[in-house]
């Protein structure tokens, strides 16, 4: 039941990830440079967010946070910050026909740093290594 | 090398590093803390970019026009609240890479709009790469069953 809920989020998930860039496109068609569209677009969501923390027991499980799940999520912020900056920057002087492609391997870079840095947490076999790979060329195929 | 190819190189390997990242911050914190703390890191990077000079500063913001808001505010609900909440969420359920494959599908969803709702015309190249995805994500599901 709970690989099903995983597997439900990751769909619905990548149906937000497909609609909002609409709506990202109708903004930018303004002709605002992008950091600005994206400021905008995450400061909406940091907000709410820290609204639902405050509501929600997470702002009190704060204190107890363990300093190593901090770092990392800091980190992933760092990488997370990387990818738009260099996914803009490459948008605007590259082609996007190119540019969008190269950039949907990542669940490529995704197994390859699984496979060798948490192994014991992530059950691979073939079906997954085969099962990336052919929605990596599908989904390149598709575009 | 292009410099575009390398940034989108780069965009790639920092997408698929932060998925890492993420499953191994979750192990100790819950997963809206970890949204929370990747997206203040994300707006104060984006804050400095900007007082640094990109763009033409912050009175940009005053001139904006209510509908450029709108559109962003539903980009920002859609992608870094929804999207990543229920991404995140997945991963204490499923492993990494079957949650960040399962989720990287989402052009063929924009395929199946333009199909439906636009009556779009499809190349023969493009109907086999749905049917990869499609595939690869039933691989997926098959293995995340066992």
């Amino acid at each position: 039941m709970s690989h099903l809920r995983g597997q439900v989020e990751a769909t619905i998930a990548s149906f937000c990830f497909g609609v909002a860039p609409i709506f990202a496109k109708k903004g930018l068609m303004s002709g605002l440079h992008p950091f600005y569209g994206v400021l905008i677009a995450n400061g909406t969501a940091l907000v709410i967010m820290i609204v639902l923390a405050l509501f929600s027991r997470q702002a009190w499980q704060w204190k107890s946070s363990q300093t190593y799940g901090l770092y990392t999520a800091i980190l992933a912020g760092l990488c997370n910050s990387v990818a738009i900056i260099t996914f803009y920057w490459a948008m605007s002087i590259g082609k996007v026909a190119l540019v969008v492609p190269v950039t949907c391997i990542y669940p490529l870079f995704t197994m390859l740093v699984a496979y060798f840095f948490m192994r014991e947490g992530e059950a691979f076999d073939r079906y997954t290594v085969i099962g990336t790979f052919l929605i990596v060329i599908g989904v390149i195929l598709t575009i | 090398m292009d410099l575009s190819i390398f940034l989108s190189i780069v965009c790639a390997i920092a997408w698929g590093v932060q998925s890492i990242y993420l499953k191994k911050a979750m192990g100790s914190i819950p997963f809206q803390m970890a949204i929370l703390i990747t997206l203040t890191v994300n707006f104060l990077i984006l804050i400095l970019l900007i007082a640094l000079g990109i763009g033409k500063g912050f009175s940009v913001f005053l001139t904006l026009p209510a509908p450029v808001y709108f559109y962003f505010w539903v980009a920002g609900l859609l992608n870094f609240v929804l999207g990543r909440g229920l991404y995140y969420s997945s991963f204490r359920f499923i492993s990494v890479t079957q949650s960040t494959s399962i989720s990287s599908t989402y052009p063929i969803l924009s395929v199946a709009f333009a199909i439906i709702v636009l009556g779009e015309k499809l190349a023969l190249h493009q109907w086999a790469g749905i049917g990869l995805t499609l595939f690869g994500v039933y691989l997926l599901m098959v293995k995340g069953k066992r």
